[in-house]
């Protein structure tokens, strides 16, 4: 299946230690989605173009992959 | 001293897989970056296998590859992104050993000699290290294993995309002497005539050659590259922390168009012996021969050098030596292309300065202190917010920033040590 990179705006938790915990993906259409659970985090390419920290998160009840790329962050979507 | 181990690892043509890593789709066209055609800097500097098979080679012209491939699609450079993914690179390489040293963005070597016992098997780190890049990066490197810096390059230069070439003591007969003599670190195009004259064609007739009469021929330089054939090269891999000191600090550049008079090409001097004084500043460090390189509309080169009375790092004193030489050596009966300046002789800055009966002192010190507030000021609020009034008559010929857009130097293998044998 073909994914598509999209950068989107995140709300994030930054912790005492350092560590970047994101909360919310903010889509264009103005929805928020709860981040629910983060899976793992491990430095990866991305099959659908760059590379970063990714994020495997658990967005209601699906398995989305967040990345942070330098500095900003984009998602593997399903639709371009 | 016990057998080294040591790898030379590149990144496949980086900035072109770069681009495709960014940029997936990429990988489907032919694909090259370049420099931007319409301000002149036209050079391939990278391209994708696909252009390869176009015909497109680097360093020709865009016109050149375009004619080779029509359907050429040319990206311009991304300098920082290059050089933050490379960074990424190495430091995965730094996970593995202190000793990394860069040779350009894509190259590097890394002394694996030490960490071998915390790792294991050098073979299975190499692939190790090429899985973990490809997989977290998203690049593929070759990798040469050999015990010292110039095999391991020419075995990361022999299988690519991914290649793993290990040449050791055994087999450096078989896999390195076949190889022509122009494959060889430090030998170019002049070196490679010369010994072509003397019948050596691969790698192997100049090791078995003897050395007196290469020696005899080429100096110091045939007895180096005699000692390379051989696999004699014990120079060491740089430590991380490692840097050259600086021999001369320089700055070039094509410009917009064309330039037809000394007084036109003046602003754009001003702007380059801007960006020389400041980063001479930077490193602390004063000179007293400056040299200008121009390149008419016809290509040649001309080069004039001055040796100044005293050292200086302020820019108003080198564009005036600087403008000296241009207006003495040359005649503009061809407009001029491309210029530069250069700035050596170069000893750090003490603090004080010896004085000249002749020299106006006070002018020395009010245009030093205005470079410095200049700097200042364009650190603190952007390179643009503050320039000379001259370059103000035209504006597109001056619009670059020297300082902050030249980033890559290019880099010598010794990088300022001595070759010891």
């Amino acid at each position: 299946m073909e994914l598509f990179k999209r950068y989107v705006d995140v709300v994030l938790l930054q912790r005492k230690n350092g560590e970047l915990i994101p909360m919310y993906v903010c889509w264009d259409n103005g929805r928020r989605y709860k981040i629910d659970k983060i899976l793992n985090r491990q430095r990866r390419a991305s099959p659908a173009g760059g590379c970063g920290m990714r994020y495997t998160c658990l967005i209601s009840g699906n398995r989305r992959n967040l990345y942070l790329e330098k500095d900003r962050w984009f998602i593997e979507s399903m639709r371009p | 001293m016990g057998k080294r181990i040591i790898f030379h690892i590149d990144i496949n043509h980086c900035y072109a897989q770069i681009e495709e890593m960014k940029h997936p789709q990429l990988r489907d066209v032919p694909m090259a970056v370049g420099g931007h055609e319409e301000k002149r800097h036209g050079i391939i500097l990278a391209k994708n296998d696909l252009a390869k098979r176009g015909g497109v080679k680097t360093g020709e012209s865009l016109r050149e590859a375009r004619s080779a491939c029509p359907d050429l699609l040319i990206i311009p450079p991304a300098y920082d992104d290059y050089i933050y993914y490379t960074e990424q690179v190495k430091n995965i390489y730094r996970e593995y050993s202190d000793t990394v040293e860069s040779f350009g963005l894509d190259e590097a070597w890394v002394d694996y000699t030490d960490s071998q016992h915390l790792f294991g098997d050098p073979v299975v780190t190499a692939r190790n290290i090429q899985e973990r890049v490809l997989r977290e990066i998203g690049l593929t490197v070759s990798v040469g294993v050999s015990w010292n810096k110039v095999f391991a390059k020419l075995g990361s230069d022999m299988k690519k995309p991914s290649g793993l070439t290990v040449i050791t003591e055994e087999n450096y007969r078989d896999i390195v002497w076949p190889l022509p003599v122009g494959d060889l670190l430090y030998v170019g195009p002049a070196t490679q005539r010369k010994l072509h004259e003397r019948a050596l064609y691969t790698i192997g007739d100049l090791a078995n050659y003897p050395e007196y009469y290469l020696r005899k021929n080429m100096g110091a330089a045939g007895t180096m590259i005699h000692a390379f054939a051989n696999g004699l090269d014990p120079s060491p891999v740089a430590l991380n922390s490692f840097r050259a000191p600086v021999k001369s600090v320089g700055n070039a550049m094509t410009m917009i168009h064309d330039t037809e008079s000394a007084e036109e090409v003046r602003p754009v001097y001003f702007m380059l012996c801007e960006s020389v004084a400041s980063r001479l500043k930077d490193e602390g460090a004063e000179g007293n021969v400056v040299t200008v390189t121009m390149r008419s509309s016809d290509l040649n080169w001309y080069m004039h050098q001055k040796k100044l009375d005293a050292y200086t790092d302020v820019s108003s004193e080198i564009l005036h030596s600087a403008m000296e030489l241009v207006e003495k050596n040359y005649d503009f009966s061809m407009p001029l292309r491309a210029v530069g300046v250069t700035v050596s002789g170069l000893r750090g800055c003490r603090g004080g300065r010896q004085l000249s009966i002749f020299a106006d002192e006070q002018a020395h010190d009010r245009s030093r202190l205005m470079d410095t507030a200049m700097d200042d000021i364009r650190s603190k609020y952007g390179f643009y917010t503050v320039r000379r009034a001259c370059t103000a008559v035209d504006p597109a010929l001056t619009g670059f920033n020297a300082k902050g857009d030249h980033t890559i130097h290019p880099i010598g293998y010794f990088q300022g040590r001595k070759m010891i044998l």
